[in-house]
């Protein structure tokens, strides 16, 4: 017990003296959690508050341009214009502003859009009443959205669709309201009245519920979602601190000095895990302590930690398990300082990748969806995920801890193993 | 009657993977206790290997190591706690200080704690480095990080002693220094077996040397009479050129 002890006194006393492993190990996780937080709660922000630029043309000049015009100057989602330099923009102007960045996306309203419609609903009722009508079908008319091409696909997606359903039901509307008009020129006008009131009225509305057990409402912010993520991430990234400790020792002649010492090099190798471990588990309470006090005092959201402080500690334990044991690993493979280094963040780097902390798992494509079930990362994100967002408790992240628990038995056996075939040499 | 062997290379030959020639080809030697053993030959002759079977960080792919009759293959345990390895390199932390990397070896051999701090405090007074034990040993000049070196395979008191050129690049000072201890260390019954470039220091200091040369012994005896046996040699270091044909690198 006094050489374990020992032991970790040694390690704790390398590591409080090595500044640059200090700052991988606290700084720089700290900062990327400030930045990458800030940076997408900025952009949430842009979009919800300030929302995306936009620029209408209004070639219609009609019921139905007017509608989308005054519609989208009342969205939370856009920031409207129609003029450029204090004129109403033309269709090439908007082309080019788009084209310029100006403008995120441009909406092209084109003249007759609703005579179009109105001709259709005119010709509709004609058909109902038994009318002759004209047997040429009356060309289609097509509101453009002309697109900046750095914005990305899923992005566009998400926009262009809300656009396309809300104009949708501006021209819906517009349709009704012709259709009603026509109606009254054959029925008493007092009835005609109560069927525009109706005609207003939202049949169908939607409700958005987030399915959590966490009590009262919990939104997904750039809070809640970041300080897992990259707390992971950064826990993960004790891995190069510890791999270049292991690797410091081989060089330095010290693991040769173990060899011959009656204490065996696992002991080392247990000092190194737990020293490490207990570093993993204080990066960790200092990431939830950025999201609890420092964050929220940037005007972002507070970290909602959920129902279950003791799911969380078994969480944490395991992601610091499985990144010492992966340090570990690495540090037994590596025959250099430079390669231990090259390949544990090139590793950490992928296993994240694939394990969704840069892209969510569930935009991947099936077979990335299925390779990302074998990185620890994901095992660690989706036990986090479950506190943090779904109110999860102890008992449905013990499935997790148990996976990270024995990806860290599997790391040392096989570090072990490679440990004495090199020994043996 | 000369005394019985207390360290025995018995037939050992070592093998490494990828090597067409053993590192060590059937080398036997016996070493008697309260020697002190210079290994010396050219470089890749052997000598790591054999220091390297001898603390059993290696074993050999035939052949037995025995010291004191114990089987090294069988009793490695026991082995650590009789010897004490002072490598080449200076296997310290540079960010620890000098006492912070004594407590660290010392507990590590299992030195009770009072113990060991005598012991500290012994050391650094006989080489005079007890003002500058707070300081971290990658301010210590080459001759201060060899003698902290040397205290840290010492301070479990071994029997046998294992020293990989251990004055190698220190002044002229500092050599005369460790040399002094370490005969004193010899003069109270400890065992040194030593491996050096410094042919001359060698001559001064071993009782008995071995020139190995392709992983075998071609001289074996006290670097006196070994010179004697060869009229043409004046020195160990003429007697070393002669037999292996090669010069010293270091």
């Amino acid at each position: 017990m006094r050489k374990l002890l020992a032991a970790m006194k040694k390690e704790f006393l390398l590591l409080v003296r090595d500044k640059m492993g200090l700052s991988i190990l606290f700084i720089m996780p700290m900062v990327l959690i400030f930045i990458m937080t800030l940076i997408q709660d900025a952009a949430f922000r842009t979009l919800n508050e300030e929302g995306i630029p936009l620029l209408v043309v209004n070639e219609d000049q009609d019921a139905v341009g007017f509608r989308i015009e005054n519609g989208l100057k009342d969205s939370e989602l856009v920031a409207f214009n129609n003029t450029i330099h204090g004129k109403r923009a033309t269709r090439n102007e908007l082309y080019k502003a788009v084209e310029k960045g100006q403008f995120l996306i441009g909406i092209i309203i084109p003249k007759g859009t609703t005579a179009a419609i109105e001709e259709d609903v005119k010709r509709m009722v004609d058909e109902s009443l038994g009318e002759e009508v004209s047997q040429e079908t009356p060309a289609s008319m097509e509101i453009e959205m002309v697109i900046d091409p750095i914005a990305s696909k899923s992005f566009v997606i998400s926009v262009t669709s809300q656009l396309r359903e809300f104009i949708s039901s501006v021209q819906t509307r517009v349709l009704f309201e012709t259709f009603n008009a026509q109606i009254a020129e054959l029925i008493p006008s007092d009835v005609g009245m109560e069927k525009r009131e109706y005609s207003k009225r939202q049949a169908v509305t939607y409700k958005e519920v987030y399915a959590s057990e966490i009590s009262g409402e919990i939104r997904p912010n750039a809070v809640q979602h970041n300080i897992p993520a990259w707390t992971i991430f950064a826990m993960f990234f004790i891995i190069l601190p510890l791999v270049s400790s292991i690797m410091k020792e081989k060089e330095e002649g010290s693991v040769f000095r173990f060899h011959t010492i009656p204490a065996s090099y696992f002991l080392q190798i247990n000092a190194k895990l737990i020293a490490f471990i207990i570093i993993c588990l204080i990066q960790f309470v200092l990431m939830l302590i950025i999201g609890l006090v420092f964050l929220p005092m940037l005007g972002l959201p507070v970290l909602q930690l959920g129902n279950s402080y003791a799911g969380i500690f078994l969480m944490a334990l395991g992601c610091a398990l499985a990144a010492t044991g992966f340090g570990v690993l690495v540090g037994s493979i590596a025959a250099t300082q430079q390669q231990g280094a090259v390949l544990g963040s090139l590793s950490i780097l992928i296993l994240s990748a694939i394990g969704g902390i840069w892209v969510p798992a569930y935009v991947m494509p099936s077979i990335m969806r299925t390779i990302s079930e074998i990185s620890p990362l994901k095992w660690a994100m989706d036990g986090f995920y479950g506190l943090f967002l779904r109110g999860e408790g102890f008992t449905d992240v013990l499935t997790h801890f148990i996976k990270l628990a024995l990806f860290f038995t599997i790391c040392l056996l096989i570090a072990i193993r490679v440990q004495s075939k090199k020994r043996i040499g | 009657m000369s005394k019985p062997a207390f360290i025995e290379i018995i037939n050992a030959t070592k093998s490494y993977k990828g090597n067409e020639l053993p590192a060590v080809d059937a080398l036997n030697l016996a070493i008697r206790q309260n020697e002190i053993f210079g290994l010396l030959g050219p470089n890749g002759a052997g000598k790591t290997t054999t220091i390297s079977m001898l603390c059993g960080l290696v074993q050999p792919t035939s052949g037995e190591v025995r010291i004191n009759s114990i089987d090294l293959a069988s009793d490695l345990s026991r082995l650590k706690q009789m010897i004490g390895v002072v490598p080449q390199d200076i296997a310290l932390y540079p960010t620890l200080t000098g006492r912070e990397n004594l407590e660290f070896y010392g507990a590590m051999y299992g030195v009770p704690k009072v113990v060991l701090n005598d012991r500290i405090h012994t050391w650094l007074k006989k080489f005079d480095m007890e003002k500058i034990a707070h300081k971290r040993v990658s301010s210590y000049s080459g001759g201060m990080k060899r003698r902290i070196n040397l205290i840290a395979g010492i301070l479990h008191q071994p029997e046998i002693l294992f020293l990989d050129e251990p004055t190698v690049g220190v002044d002229v000072q500092s050599r005369a220094d460790i040399m002094h201890h370490l005969k004193a260390l010899n003069a109270e019954g400890m065992t040194i077996v030593y491996t050096s470039h410094h042919l001359e220091e060698a001559q001064q200091f071993c009782t008995d040397v071995a020139i190995i040369d392709t992983g075998k012994i071609i001289a074996r005896g006290k670097p006196m009479e070994l010179i004697d046996q060869h009229s043409d040699c004046r020195n160990l270091e003429e007697l070393f050129l002669k037999l292996t044909k090669r010069k010293i690198t270091t």
